[in-house]
């Protein structure tokens, strides 16, 4: 049985899961791309979620050449795009649900 | 292996210069990168890309593919010449994320890919190099993970298997099938994802093994659709129950209530039935009842009578505001 779930994350958690450095975390945190709890990096408390966007956000970083105030822009741009997706799918869930019989 | 041509990856000519082939590189990245694309290869083009840019880029490997190049063309398969070898040292520096591997192609021509930038930029800050013999950390694994409705609302326990790469003693790389019992938090939502720390692909040398991430798919519900942590249920009437108002029988993911439809309900209104929906984080959602009055699709004469004695007494005209603003 496997129950080796984490919620929360400590900086140097998240370095190690993302294998970043506590400097481009820091970075990736000063952007506001993720909003880590707590007021300075030895507090800072984050979630799997967090993990995910910090990836996403080094992997955009390396792999497009953009900058971070750059990659900020776009990965707030992406969270809107799949959040829009998401509804339009509900949306038309429920309209065919409305209109068929 | 089948021989790549770089330059026809990146729809440049043999003689671009860096800036053609990094804009080049740039505007097909951003087409086919994985994180932005919903193009349904996105990702193998991207590697292809990204290889081909690798090499590209780099006046020394650049080079050295142009040497290869005379001895193979588009598509066809390709052998290194006898006693090729890269004139590049341990193959390199490549500057890889840890989506997956160069082609064959590739490691043929510049060696084994060795370390990825993400390792570089972690290993610096730990003072030391992977490359040095501390093994390189295995590679996170993702996996769907489909979970009814129903089984949201409490701790599940479930079977997952997903396979992994299993590094023989002769260094030769196979697949091996990981069984796994993951208990599964209540109140999950769609796309959350839950890490499993170490159970991603193992590690290299002494590096640690990667990491699990399963995303969470919520399969969709034959009666439910779901809005944040509210449900939605469509709730058919007849248009008597709507104008004369009932009590009805409605089903909920914890069993059936009744509930109350008031004379006069309106196709569309929304019914709240509070805490029967979703758990969340910060408490349980609730269950919304969209009313949908339907008519009967055939009618027998007498009902038919029926309709025609209301029609003349009711009076009413549902299109009563076009008149007005007309």
């Amino acid at each position: 049985m496997s129950t080796l779930l984490s919620l929360q994350f400590q900086l140097k958690d998240l370095c190690r899961a993302t294998q970043l450095s506590e400097k481009t975390i820091i970075e990736i945190v000063e952007q506001g791309i993720v909003e880590p709890a707590g007021e300075s990096p030895e507090q800072w408390t984050f979630n799997t979620h967090m993990i995910t966007v910090t990836k996403k956000a080094y992997r955009l970083h390396q792999d497009l050449e953009v900058d971070w105030p750059g990659i900020a822009l776009a990965i707030h741009l992406i969270d809107e795009l799949e959040q829009l997706r998401k509804e339009n799918l509900q949306l038309q869930q429920r309209l065919s649900r409305f209109t068929s019989d | 292996m089948e021989f790549r041509d770089y330059y026809k990856i990146l729809g440049v000519k043999p003689d671009a210069d860096d800036k053609v082939i990094k804009t080049a590189y740039r505007k097909l990245a951003r087409k086919y990168h994985p994180d932005v694309s919903d193009h349904h290869e996105a990702e193998d083009k991207f590697k292809e890309v990204s290889e081909a840019y690798e090499v590209l880029k780099d006046k020394n490997k650049r080079a050295d593919y142009d040497e290869i190049r005379q001895y193979g063309s588009d598509g066809q398969q390709f052998q290194p010449p006898p006693g090729w070898r890269s004139s590049q040292p341990f193959g390199g520096e490549f500057n890889r994320d840890s989506q997956g591997g160069f082609s064959d192609f590739f490691s043929s021509i510049f060696g084994a890919a060795a370390g990825d930038a993400r390792q570089q930029d972690f290993s610096r800050q730990q003072g030391f190099n992977t490359r040095q013999g501390y093994g390189q950390m295995g590679r996170d694994i993702e996996t769907e993970m489909p979970i009814f409705l129903e089984d949201t609302l409490n701790d599940e326990s479930k079977t997952i298997s997903y396979r992994l790469p299993h590094y023989e003693t002769d260094g030769r790389v196979s697949e091996i099938n990981k069984t796994l019992k993951v208990k599964i938090p209540a109140g999950v939502t769609d796309g959350e994802r839950i890490r499993l720390q170490g159970q991603g692909s193992p590690g290299v040398g002494n590096g640690p093994s990667g990491d699990l991430y399963l995303r969470i798919r919520l399969v969709p519900h034959p009666l439910f659709d779901v809005e944040g942590h509210n449900l939605v249920i469509t709730l058919p009437l007849a248009p008597w129950e709507a104008a004369l108002g009932c009590k009805i029988s409605v089903p909920t993911l914890m069993g059936e209530i009744k509930l109350s439809i008031v004379a006069n309900s309106q196709t569309g209104q929304r019914l709240r039935i509070k805490g029967k929906g979703l758990l969340s984080k910060t408490g349980q959602g609730d269950l919304y009842a969209v009313l949908k009055v339907v008519v009967p699709p055939t009618v027998s004469d007498e009902s038919r009578d029926l309709w025609q004695q209301l029609a003349t007494t009711a009076a009413f005209d549902p299109r009563q505001q076009w008149s007005q603003s007309s």
